[in-house]
């Protein structure tokens, strides 16, 4: 079982990536720990209660983390105005984020996974503020990381929340290019294989019948908030970004990854923009892999078979009003 | 009198470890705790140095915390004049105690969370690059108004910089850090090479510490000796610049120092002038001032204070 913390930013597909998470067992998550993102980060932590509350895991704790970017000026997402997520489509709860700060938790963390030897993997889902502010603390947080997996950058695709960049990047590309050139190995999932998996209304109706108040919760939010673009994508559909890095700690075969030495543009014209180099020695020789392909249709029976579990776990969310 | 609290950040370091000495020589000051971080050397020698420092002053009730052992963005730089451990030739004995157990950062946030419940508020003194204290108000904005102000050493606005042209090296070693420090509504006096250009220790000023016989005296004589730039070309005259020490002098006596009001912006993202820190003194950005840059400093006046500070340690015969 691989134990991880969520560093997030709920959001729509945070939740989505919260919820394959806790429903599958090869995961042990630890916390989740939210920062500014999508949406202030008051809010990300608040849609992080709710988020567990929606799954049954109330006894996962949450985190409030960085309120806002290392030094750029603060950017929120596109869906921003949904704020925190509705009480009519997800419950409100009772559970409230713990007293610590999020940076300090990852680093506390981290520091047990050294001492134990069993180090930890990262899951990251939104802009990489709290994960920079961790690696920059104490040498013993890199060394307690195994792996950052990552929703971010984009490649070969144009960017989401500028032409040149996508929105965890841009949110913050001082902080990812802390974390990118920290040494950590990093598995990072761009706009370029996030834009192959589309949810179709087909999908959303198997959540919504098959996957119990959070399958329902789920397929609410999306329909709140159209992430379809058929101009753009070619079909119909939306993305569902964040599901990909917990997807790939479940089931690594749905992904083509490719060696590659990446970076992220911190300057004015093109901030947040990522490159990558995926030939020769500086790609074998460094730390990232970057998703190139997914199988997609694989991709999304696995979110759904999974999502699933929750069907059966109706009665356990009864407990979710006070 | 009531003395003043405060917390010194710092990464000793030759200059730094002077800084301490006259600090803790002075009842004018409530020293809460020394932090270090990475800087004039990495943070394992700038905590051991910190240690050693308060136990030549006979102060080892002061605890030391080890703060942040990398900046924020940049790869790590270190200083070039504090010689391989951070104190230029000088040996001291190892210590006896251990930095005390918990980070920099969560120490500052415990004072400060203190501080803002009894609506008081602790005075920060940084020496060296500003990384702790960005992490500081990255995880805790709330906390700023516990902070009564920080009074740093680090850029250069007239004079041009020590470690790159544009650059002073606290500045460069953190600009991130430094930026959101000086991008907060904090206030701040800023002692730059401005400043620090004007009090140089040329060699007749060293051996005025000489006739202090005990082991005070010898290590800061040695110190000062070690410091010499022995650069009259750059500097007017031979000695090192007592960068760090006007930090807690100007705390002990601030009439030896003028100031001048203006709104400070640290360059983080161009290559020729990453770290300059840019001085805004007559509006042209919009911004409040923020800063009370340090623009004149009596120099005799500050040697002085120093002499009659080191003096009150007690000679130790070794």
């Amino acid at each position: 079982m691989t134990a991880i913390i969520m560093d997030a930013d709920p959001g729509v597909d945070d939740l989505a990536a919260i919820l394959l998470a806790l429903a599958s067992p090869e995961l042990s998550v630890l916390g989740v720990t939210t920062v500014a993102g999508n949406v202030p980060v008051e809010a990300s932590a608040a849609n992080a209660c709710k988020a567990l509350a929606l799954a049954g895991r109330k006894d996962v704790p949450v985190f409030a983390g960085c309120s806002r970017p290392l030094v750029r000026a603060q950017i929120f997402g596109k869906h921003a105005y949904l704020g925190a997520f509705p009480d009519h489509v997800v419950p409100a709860t009772d559970k409230r984020p713990e007293p610590a700060h999020a940076v300090s938790f990852i680093a506390d963390a981290a520091r047990q996974a050294v001492a134990s030897g069993t180090p930890l993997t990262i899951c990251a889902t939104g802009p990489l503020t709290n994960l920079a502010m961790a690696l920059t603390l104490d040498e013993n947080v890199k060394a307690g990381i195994a792996r950052i997996v990552i929703m971010g950058g984009a490649f070969t695709a144009l960017g989401n929340r500028a032409p040149w960049a996508e929105m965890n990047m841009l949110a913050d590309p001082h902080a990812a290019h802390a974390v990118l050139a920290s040494g950590v190995p990093v598995s990072l999932f761009p706009l370029d294989v996030t834009l192959q998996a589309l949810v179709e209304d087909s999908h959303l109706q198997r959540m919504r019948e098959g996957a119990g108040r959070a399958g329902r919760a789920l397929a609410d939010l999306f329909q709140l908030s159209d992430r379809s673009d058929i101009d753009r994508y070619g079909r119909p559909g939306g993305p569902i970004h964040d599901i990909m890095p917990v997807a790939f700690l479940l089931a690594p075969e749905l992904f083509e990854m490719r060696h590659a030495a990446i970076g992220v543009e911190t300057g004015d014209h093109t901030m947040g923009h990522t490159y990558a180099d995926f030939s020769g020695e500086a790609a074998a020789a460094g730390s990232a892999e970057i998703a190139r392909r997914v199988d997609d249709q694989a991709l999304l029976s696995l979110l759904l078979d999974r999502l699933e579990t929750y069907a059966s776990k109706n009665a356990s969310t009864a407990e979710i009003r006070p | 009198m009531t003395s003043l609290p405060i917390i010194i950040d710092c990464d000793p370091g030759v200059d730094d470890a002077i800084a301490l000495l006259l600090a803790l020589a002075s009842p004018k000051l409530d020293i809460r705790g020394v932090t270090v971080v990475c800087g004039n050397v990495p943070v394992s020698a700038t905590s051991r140095n910190a240690l050693q420092i308060l136990e030549l002053a006979g102060r080892s009730d002061i605890p030391v915390y080890a703060g942040c052992p990398r900046p924020l963005v940049v790869a790590p730089i270190y200083g070039q004049f504090h010689g391989v451990g951070g104190l230029g030739k000088t040996e001291l004995p190892a210590p006896s105690h251990d930095v005390a157990p918990g980070h920099a950062v969560d120490f500052l946030i415990r004072q400060l969370e203190h501080a803002l419940a009894a609506d008081q508020q602790i005075t920060i003194c940084t020496l060296g690059p500003m990384t702790n204290i960005g992490v500081l108000l990255r995880m805790r904005p709330d906390l700023g108004p516990a902070i009564a102000r920080i009074v740093s050493m680090g850029g250069a606005y007239r004079e041009a910089g020590n470690r790159t042209m544009t650059s002073e090296f606290n500045m460069l070693a953190d600009p991130h850090a430094a930026s959101i420090v000086f991008s907060s509504d904090i206030p701040i006096v800023s002692i730059s090479l401005d400043a620090t250009h004007q009090v140089m220790a040329t060699p007749e000023r060293a051996q005025r510490f000489l006739p202090y016989k005990g082991r005070v005296g010898e290590t800061v004589s040695a110190f000062l000796s070690h410091w010499d730039r022995n650069d009259p070309r750059r500097y007017g005259s031979r000695g090192g610049p007592m960068h760090d020490p006007l930090v807690t002098a100007f705390l002990i006596a601030p009439h030896l120092f003028e100031t001048e009001r203006a709104r400070v912006f640290v360059e983080h993202s161009s290559p020729l002038c990453l770290g300059q820190t840019v001085a805004d003194r007559y509006g042209k950005s919009g911004e409040t001032p923020n800063v009370d840059i340090v623009t004149k400093v009596d120099a005799e006046g500050f040697f002085a204070l120093l002499e009659e500070h080191l003096a009150r340690y007690s000679p130790v015969e070794a």
